[in-house]
């Protein structure tokens, strides 16, 4: 998969570069920036092995109730509770190439790793919407098809309001941002930074990843360190 | 894992990809401070605003520490003048400050009070405010003083110090925070290379490095008095350390006598190594790992006696910029082969030198020349702005700092981190958010 990924990048990199209409020095910085695109998809590194370092606690988070594909409501905690927790915020329609989708190919990645570790009842995946107009859950399951997500062990959700997902995106630290066009109209794009988190049981983050440190090998390593703690955190009530 | 599923997927990811791009996504030049942390997005075009975290002096303006904006865009109105100030209450020894992981706040540190002040600088890029003030740093972390390098991680700041309240001493380590404020962890350095001073990650190797300066007893000296006491001037830090990022944990400790500062990682995926200057012994170094994985030292330049401080990269690796606080020159080096460095351009800034900062475009460079209250030199205090036209550094403009205090280090600000992305996205600029590599 991590050939996919790099595939991904260069192919990608080259459609940028073919396509781009820039002035000379500004077509020499987008070449620049390509290198620097396969380097987030190439990490030379072998993750250290879990169990051999710590993660303290970054900051707890509350569960909050969002709609899952079959619009029900839903607490996070409810689907969270007892396993570690690897939560990211996406959109659908985001077109960055280090950003949702790079998010949801390394998701999907670590997704087949827990099968094949047998962690599937320990961990999970949550993604949810930034969008809560346009990804509704019936534009939530599409995606969630297309990256092949396991709705045992990687759920989609949207919020039911703006409001709801505020109070979300305020508890994980994510931030989000409308984009407009020169006339003020919305463009439908988000600017945000790219953002995966590993909550524990207790709802604890314990680790954020973004560009370049989003490797499945290493967020799995860090779910083992998490799951093989001796004196594991209070855990959340329901 | 089905080869043939994932294949379609990634077709399907890779058209929607590339519809985006021909929707203009893919735009103008990148430019913005090459040394910041990897896990800040960058600014896309011109920098709006440079941030300069200022010493406060006694009768000048309100005599506190501030933040001021300089308006950076050259088609401002404003441009090359300090458009907004922010003060905090007090002088703290203004030193180093960074952003967070989004930008939206800028952190700024007081080596003497220990004082961390964070300011929001996204809900006008224009007029930072300030929002919140850490009193708490040497109770927090157990006896770290002086914070220095604010270094942005996914959801927390990496702070490193360097010194301790027990002695002050060079004795120190590194402090995590959640963005939020809330002290997390702090790691001591290893007692066989106690100093500390900058620290900076390279997230393809998941490899840390950290430098070595001194304590506050030598740092809040009055220099002239520091450079006569033998026994004091043998109390600054000799080593670099090369950490496993990800554990947090010293893997190598490298001798570079005579007080590493600055650390800049390569910018290039395929470039393993670094730079550092060494203050007391005028070399330019490299650090770069060895075929066999393990991590060396190595002089690729003699600076001279003229106390090298702020060094900067350019995009392509191809360039170091030193700033040489003694002489007030900013020299370019020429790295092309990282393993020598040669000198290719040198620019007399003024009586004396201390911050420099390459953008991304590689295009323009930016210096201030203030370092520490006690050993700066009397003088006009400034931001200059130079830009590289026919192959020769052309100073494009000075702004006087001489009303607002002592300009210390710079960070590059853009309204397109403002609120709902205040600025209209001109077509062609690329707009979204992301974590650049390094």
């Amino acid at each position: 998969m991590r050939r996919g990924l790099r595939a991904f990048a260069l192919l990608a990199g080259v459609a940028g570069g073919l396509l781009a209409t820039a002035p000379l020095s500004a077509h020499e910085a987008l070449s620049l920036e390509d290198e620097f695109v396969k380097g987030v998809f190439s990490p030379a590194f072998t993750p250290p092995a879990a169990g051999s370092y710590e993660l303290p606690a970054v900051k707890r988070v509350p569960g909050v109730v969002l709609k899952d594909l079959a619009g029900r409501p839903v607490s996070t905690r409810h689907v969270t509770a007892g396993k570690v927790a690897v939560v990211s915020f996406i959109y659908t329609t985001c077109p960055e190439r280090l950003g949702c989708p790079l998010a949801s190919l390394a998701l999907q990645e670590l997704q087949a790793k827990l099968k094949d570790e047998g962690l599937s009842r320990h961990a999970m995946l949550l993604s949810i919407s930034f969008d809560p107009v346009r990804d509704t859950p019936g534009q939530l399951a599409k995606y969630a098809r297309i990256y092949g997500a396991d709705p045992r062990l990687w759920r989609f959700m949207t919020a039911p309001s703006e409001r709801a997902l505020d109070h979300v995106l305020d508890s994980y630290g994510q931030d989000r941002a409308a984009v407009y066009d020169e006339q003020g109209r919305f463009t439908g794009r988000y600017r945000h930074v790219l953002k995966v988190f590993l909550v524990d049981p207790a709802g604890y983050i314990r680790n954020v990843y973004s560009a370049g440190f989003l490797v499945p090998d290493l967020v799995l390593n860090d779910i083992k360190t998490v799951l093989g703690e001796s004196a594991p955190r209070e855990v959340v009530r329901r | 894992m089905h080869s043939g599923d994932l294949k379609t997927r990634l077709l399907r990811v890779l058209v929607a990809v590339i519809l985006a791009v021909i929707g203009g996504l893919v735009g103008s030049a990148a430019a913005d401070e090459t040394c910041q942390s990897p896990f800040l997005p960058k600014v896309t075009g011109q920098e709006d605003y440079i941030y300069v975290w200022t010493l406060g002096v006694k009768g000048v303006a309100d005599g506190n520490d501030s933040i001021v904006t300089v308006d950076a865009n050259p088609k401002s109105a404003s441009s090359g003048k300090i458009i907004h100030r922010a003060p905090v209450t007090g002088r703290h020894e203004a030193h180093h400050a960074g952003f967070t992981d989004d930008r939206r706040f800028l952190w700024a540190g007081g080596l003497d009070t220990s004082q961390i002040f964070i300011f929001d600088v996204g809900s006008n890029p224009a007029q930072p405010r300030l929002v919140k003030k850490i009193s708490t740093f040497v109770k927090d972390t157990g006896g770290l003083v002086g914070p220095h390098t604010f270094y942005a991680l996914p959801g927390r700041m990496l702070i490193s110090a360097l010194s301790n309240a027990q002695d002050s001493s060079g004795r120190t380590g590194l402090a995590e925070y959640s963005n939020d404020g809330k002290f997390i962890r702090t790691i001591w350095m290893p007692k066989e290379a106690p100093y500390g001073y900058d620290v900076r990650v390279n997230v393809n190797l998941n490899r840390m490095l950290t430098s070595s300066f001194s304590g506050k007893k030598n740092y809040m000296r009055p220099f002239g008095d520091l450079v006569k006491d033998a026994e004091a001037m043998k109390q600054f830090g000799d080593s670099v350390i090369v950490w496993d990022f990800h554990a947090r944990k010293p893997l190598q400790i490298l001798r570079v006598p005579g007080a590493p500062l600055e650390l800049r990682w390569a910018l290039l995926p395929n470039h393993h190594y670094a730079f550092t200057s060494t203050a007391l012994t005028g070399k330019l170094v490299l650090i770069h790992q060895q075929e066999d994985g393990k991590w060396a030292a190595k002089d690729i330049a003699d600076i001279g006696a003229t106390i090298p401080v702020d060094i900067s990269i350019a995009p392509d690796d191809s360039k170091v910029y030193v700033n040489t606080f003694m002489d007030g020159t900013l020299r370019v080096y020429d790295v092309s082969n990282p393993f020598e460095g040669k000198l290719i351009e040198q620019v007399k800034l003024g009586e004396m030198a201390n911050m420099v900062s390459s953008s991304w475009d590689g295009t323009r460079v930016y210096a201030t020349n203030s370092l520490l209250s006690q050993w700066d030199k009397p003088g006009d205090y400034w931001l200059k702005g130079y830009a590289w036209e026919g192959g020769k550094l052309v100073a494009k403009f000075t702004t006087d700092f001489n009303p607002a205090g002592r300009a210390h280090i710079m960070n590059f600000g853009s309204k397109v981190f403002g609120p709902k992305a205040a600025r209209p996205a001109p077509s062609g600029e690329r707009v979204s958010a992301y974590a650049a590599p390094r």
